[in-house]
């Protein structure tokens, strides 16, 4: 392979569940700790190519560099080290099986990671990051309503019903018995666990009573592509490291 | 493995993206028209394929399919034919990317202004009361929430406006894109493209303070190109009015 960097975050949310996918692939691929919460994301060195890590729908997620060309999105970063790997089993063989993979991701990107991106920056201390560095418009008006703590009450109280309602959707999946989301191990599982685990002391009620949510998410806490990607954390609390997320929808 | 079966408007938007990667990838499917502007996709029938109550919605055999690129990627994996999505990992990446890009920041874009300047206007003959009604029957809030905006003109000039600069700051995205290779994300044909053509093939009418040949000469090039496919021109010649009109507008002065 070409010249390749992976610049993360704190093992929290996007960064966590890149971090884990690329242990789990295998792949001899550099990584390189940046604080997202400080805007760092935004001048990488040896990027000839910035549209994707400019307009990335994610929000402040993790970059991998390759040749020049800045790639985001942490479900096709995912997808793109299982298949640079050769397939390493994080993604179904059958269409259908990959199809509802899929489905679950834009779920969990669509719903659950706009909350609890929300609730997270809402809980922590905004970054001093340059905005001026930033290219997108909508994603600075998101860092200057963290800075200067302009927080919608409904879009709060959204935020943690669409947390709830994804704990609840988990535990009713794992309903019967399985072991992980889609029957067998995948992206799924870590996209969903990297964004739910910072809820648990966030959001801690809409854990109770969940006996299956909480097996699965030891079970998945304690793969070793997780357990090296947590270790990667320099502050020791990963789950309280924010930064501005994708949007809540604009509409529809 | 069954039977195939598309319930789709017409060749425009998210109808049109499952309905062109069939026929790119020469799969035969029964056509199952479901009137959007007459909530045909709230009415029961439809409702027991998709209780979600969104178009377009895909049966092959048993399975049931939503949510058009995830169906276009399950068509271009399920079915012989020509491939849709590129070889190199790098590639399948950028492909991906740009049909998130489309699907969740720049396609809303474009669908707030298509449903404000034409959808809602052309829900306007009826009373309140089967306004009302309409709108009691969709099963998700969120798209409560949307129809609502649009059949009653509840648009606010700032969402308007947000929208506006979204559109043009995508097409200069797209234009910049299309100037590092022949297609989006690749440089073969791709999902990429059949998703994105179906949101900017009417970008030509209309839109001369964005795109134009002076302008966005790749994307006047692309276009051209796609405008030109054997399987673009049968698919859009399954729409009917100003969708099949607007396109064969533009395929005249391209021709």
């Amino acid at each position: 392979m070409s010249e390749a960097i992976l610049y993360h975050g704190e093992p929290n949310g996007p960064s966590l569940s890149v971090l884990a996918a690329l242990e789990e692939s295998g792949l001899d691929i550099e990584c390189r700790a940046i604080d997202l919460a400080a805007g760092e994301r935004h001048g990488l060195p040896g990027v000839t190519d910035s549209m994707a890590m400019d307009y990335a729908v994610e929000g402040e997620g993790p970059v991998l560099v390759i040749d020049g060309e800045a790639m985001s999105e942490a479900v096709f970063i995912a997808q793109y080290f299982d298949e640079a790997a050769g397939g390493c089993g994080l993604q179904p063989a059958d269409p259908y099986a990959r199809w509802q993979m899929l489905m679950w991701c834009r779920q969990a990107t669509e719903r659950l990671s706009p909350a609890a991106a929300y609730l997270g920056l809402h809980a922590s201390t905004a970054g001093d990051a340059p905005l001026d560095t930033m290219a997108s418009e909508d994603l600075r008006e998101r860092w200057t309503d963290w800075q200067q703590r302009r927080f919608d009450e409904a879009k709060l109280a959204d935020s943690r019903a669409k947390v709830a309602q994804f704990a609840q959707r988990i535990e009713d999946q794992l309903d019967d018995g399985r072991e992980w989301l889609m029957g067998s191990f995948s992206i799924a599982d870590l996209e969903t666990f990297a964004w739910i685990r910072s809820m648990r002391h966030l959001e801690a009620e809409a854990f109770s009573g969940k006996g299956a949510l909480d097996a699965w998410m030891g079970r998945v806490e304690s793969r070793p592509s997780v357990q090296a990607a947590l270790a990667r954390s320099t502050t020791g609390e990963p789950e309280r490291a924010f930064a501005p997320g994708p949007e809540i929808n604009r509409w529809g | 493995m069954g039977e195939i079966t598309l319930y789709h408007w017409e060749p425009n938007a998210n109808s049109g993206k499952p309905m062109l990667a069939l026929e790119e990838k020469g799969v035969a499917y029964a056509s199952h028209y479901i009137n959007m502007l007459q909530f045909d996709q709230h009415q029961p029938e439809y409702l027991a394929v998709n209780p979600q109550g969104t178009i377009p919605a895909m049966t092959h055999g048993d399975l049931v399919l939503t949510e058009s690129t995830a169906i276009m990627e399950y068509v271009d994996e399920a079915f012989d034919g020509p491939a849709l999505m590129p070889a190199d990992p790098q590639d399948r990446w950028r492909v991906r990317w740009w049909m998130k890009f489309m699907d969740q920041w720049l396609g809303p874009s474009f669908s707030m202004i298509g449903w404000c300047t034409f959808i809602g206007p052309s829900l306007a003959s009826k009373t309140e009361e089967e306004r009302e009604a309409m709108l009691a029957r969709i099963p998700l809030p969120e798209r409560r929430v949307a129809w609502r905006k649009a059949m009653f003109a509840e648009f606010s000039e700032a969402e308007l406006a947000e929208s506006r600069r979204r559109i043009s700051k995508g097409v200069e995205l797209l234009e910049e894109e299309l100037g590092k290779r022949p297609f989006v994300a690749s440089n073969a044909y791709s999902l990429a493209d059949i998703n994105i053509f179906n949101s900017t093939y009417m970008l030509p009418v209309g839109n001369a303070d964005i795109c134009s040949p002076e302008l966005t000469p790749n994307i006047w090039r692309w276009l051209r190109e796609v405008y030109q496919r054997p399987a673009v021109q049968r698919t859009w010649a399954k729409g009917t009015g100003r969708f099949t009109d607007r396109f064969t507008a533009v395929m005249r002065d391209f021709a």
